[in-house]
């Protein structure tokens, strides 16, 4: 049955990918909604799979990479349905969609539980956990967005202004997603890397060093996106690769937790 | 019978001077359609008026009788000079056809231009205020409206602007959202840059002019609410603009890549948007590399003229399809409005000699008790309809065909239904009529059925 109810999400994700996809290639004003619809029955699908899959009692909470994953990408579904009625750029869902598809499907592939004694601090990274949740789904909505600048300037200065061109949002928009989702992200993720890294202390576990690097060079990255941003009024194309490359990063981090709960901590 | 006609001159036919002499303000319209159709023989009027079109809608008993005043009425007001071949007149289904055309913007000038929507829009508004806008007017032209909606939606006749003017300004909403508040700055004052700086101006960006002649630019400046600025300043206000109009006479390069990176440093990368319509070109073509500057000049632009108005074209063909596909339903429609009052008038006369029979059989059968007359009178009403259920199944069932009005003819002579009931208020005739339709249509389904089984 639960099994079942995955499948069930797993699917709904990808016709809504593919829906998304449609919306950005093809104009088809008929179907404008469809693929919204789809979408919102995917996250409740995944809601009802995540309240029935939930962790038995007495775990920790968010300490199971399958379930942080999941919960992740739960909510840059969330994230995404908020900036599309707010900016108007539901086109963006062909970004972003596959990324919440793909963290949903990873999700699945097994379950590593953080090497955790009950009696450490649990508290702190519970917290941390948090906040790297939130700034990732901060940073896949910038990731949508990044892509989507990428795209249209490129459309732009190829002087290719039918079809696509025409979808995708403004530059300007683009950009100020990009700089909001960031600016968002980065605190989340800055009290992510200093909880992580006090745990981490605490816990005497130095087998990460793979995932602590890259977790510090995304860190790197969007700090320099931000204060290139700020201090030399860096935007556009720029700012936008810059973002892509950290989120990557961010979830090559993740990807390192995902390989070993499917079989390299054995 | 009833018929739609009409009456007009377009750009096809006339040109711009005659054009406007006819051109009616949208304030005046209402007043006009009023005048129009008071007095004449026309049952509904209304009247389009674009810079591009002038026409006259109407219905009438007489089309051809309607034509010929129409055509007096709109060829009194044309100049002496102009010969009156201008004027262009149509009747029956073609008429719907050009509306739903008119509307969809497959008559306009530039094909697939979204104003002509609104404006006729405006016109059924007017006739309706003036209260000339009855039945047929009015389902002629809500369903122009949805034609119109469709052609939009399903087709790709509207995508992209073809005026080189419009391109530019569709391009520097891409790049920055609204353009409320921008500044656009324009080098040189020549026609063509004033174009483009007026299109963007009507966006609510600002407009900055930097000219070598301070004369022509002050001007220029009155006329679109612009400021001029000295030439010494041109690098500040580089600095300072969203949008550059280039459209100088110099020969040389006036925005040079060294100019340009200074000034890209000190606007601290925000995007910058150079459109050259000058010729020589103004700007360097290694401007256009820069981040954040994006250089576009008059072959750019010209070419998306160009592949949009080819893509229209493209779309034009299905739009057309569409329109078709309207026009039949219209038809059908109309057809069917036709069969009603037919039906009506049949039912009535079968139902009075019916009535009229049943009267005088009770009245010489004194001692019949009340349910045996309640009998008698159930088997008339239902000999009635058994009667009449084949007629009208098949009238019915032509009424979607294209020689429907013979059978409605043919029907209409063999019981005399000629003469009935003129003195009926149309609304209510149709109302009637569409009713018993969708009565009929329930008893035809509920008759299939039975002859199934």
């Amino acid at each position: 049955m639960k099994s079942g109810l995955f499948i069930a999400t797993a699917a709904l994700y990808g016709i809504a990918c593919v829906l998304y996809l449609a919306l950005l290639t093809r104009r088809s004003a008929s179907m404008h909604r469809l693929p919204g619809i789809v979408f919102v029955s995917a996250l409740g699908a995944h809601l009802a799979f995540l309240t029935l899959e939930g962790p038995p009692p007495g775990d920790i909470p968010l300490a199971d990479i399958s379930q942080i994953l999941s919960i992740a990408s739960l909510g840059i579904g969330i994230a995404f349905l908020l900036a599309s009625y707010r900016f108007d750029v539901t086109v963006l869902g062909a970004f972003v969609v596959p990324v919440a598809l793909m963290l949903f499907l990873a999700s699945g592939l097994g379950s590593s539980y953080a090497p955790v004694s009950p009696r450490i601090e649990s508290a702190v990274l519970t917290l941390h956990i948090g906040a790297n949740i939130l700034g990732l789904i901060a940073f896949a909505l910038a990731f949508g967005a990044g892509v989507a600048y990428v795209l249209q300037e490129r459309l732009l200065r190829r002087r290719q202004l039918s079809g696509l061109f025409q979808r995708l949002p403004s530059l300007d928009v683009l950009d100020t997603i990009g700089l909001r989702a960031v600016l968002t992200g980065f605190p989340l993720l800055t009290f992510g890397m200093i909880t992580g890294t006090f745990w981490l202390l605490r816990a005497d576990g130095s087998e990460f060093y793979v995932s602590q690097l890259l977790g510090l060079l995304a860190w790197g990255i969007f700090a320099a996106v931000l204060v290139l941003r700020v201090a030399a009024g860096w935007q556009g194309r720029k700012a936008a690769l810059g973002t892509i490359m950290g989120f990557v990063c961010t979830l090559l981090v993740l990807a390192g937790y995902v390989v070993r709960a499917a079989g390299g901590s054995a | 019978m009833r018929d739609f006609i009409v009456v007009g001159l377009s750009h096809r036919t006339a040109p711009v001077e005659i054009r406007e002499r006819l051109a009616v303000a949208p304030e005046q319209l209402e007043n006009e359609v009023r005048n129009i159709a008071t007095g004449a023989i026309f049952d509904e009027a209304l009247l389009i008026s674009t810079c591009n079109r002038v026409e006259l809608y109407a219905t009438s008993e007489n089309p051809t009788e309607a034509i010929q005043t129409a055509r007096s009425s709109l060829a009194s007001r044309l100049p002496d000079a102009a010969s009156k071949d201008v004027l262009y007149a149509e009747r029956g289904v073609a008429v719907v056809r050009h509306a739903f055309r008119v509307a969809s913007s497959l008559d306009s000038l530039v094909v697939g231009e979204p104003q002509i929507l609104g404006q006729v829009k405006e016109a059924f508004d007017a006739a309706r205020g003036a209260g000339t806008a009855g039945s047929l007017i009015g389902r002629c032209f809500s369903q122009a409206f949805s034609t119109a909606k469709r052609v939009r939606n399903e087709t790709g006749i509207a995508e992209g602007t073809v005026s080189v003017s419009s391109i530019a300004c569709e391009l520097a909403k891409k790049i920055f959202g609204h353009l409320d508040g921008r500044r656009t700055l324009l080098l040189g004052a020549g026609e063509m840059g004033e174009g483009a700086a007026r299109t963007l101006r009507q966006t609510g960006t600002q407009l900055h002019i930097v000219n070598r002649s301070e004369e022509r630019a002050r001007a220029l400046a009155e006329s679109c609410g612009g400021r001029v600025v000295p030439f010494e300043r041109l690098t500040d206000e580089l600095a300072e603009a969203d949008v550059v109009i280039a459209s100088t006479a110099s020969p040389q390069f006036i925005l040079t890549p060294e100019l340009m990176r200074a000034v890209v440093r000190s606007r601290r990368h925000r995007p910058l948007f150079i459109i050259d319509i000058a010729v020589p070109r103004d700007v360097d073509p290694r401007v256009g590399t820069m981040d954040n500057v994006f250089v576009y000049d008059v072959d750019d632009l010209q070419q998306v003229a160009e592949e949009n108005l080819a893509v229209r074209a493209r779309e034009a063909a299905h739009a057309e399809r569409i329109v078709e596909e309207e026009v039949e339903s219209f038809l059908t429609w109309r057809r069917s409005l036709e069969l009603a009052p037919t039906i009506v008038a049949l039912r009535k006369q079968f139902g009075e000699v019916a009535d009229e029979e049943l009267r005088r059989a009770l009245g010489r059968f004194q001692n019949l008790s009340q349910s045996d007359r309640v009998a008698l009178e159930a088997m008339s009403r239902s000999m009635v309809n058994k009667l009449l259920h084949q007629p009208m199944m098949q009238l019915k069932a032509s009424a979607g065909e294209l020689d429907g009005a013979q059978m409605i003819d043919a029907v209409r002579r063999l019981f005399d239904l000629t003469n009935d009931d003129g003195a009926e208020t149309e609304a209510s005739v149709e109302a009637d009529a569409e009713a018993i339709v969708t009565q009929l249509s329930a008893a035809t389904a509920s008759g299939s059925t039975s002859e199934s089984k």
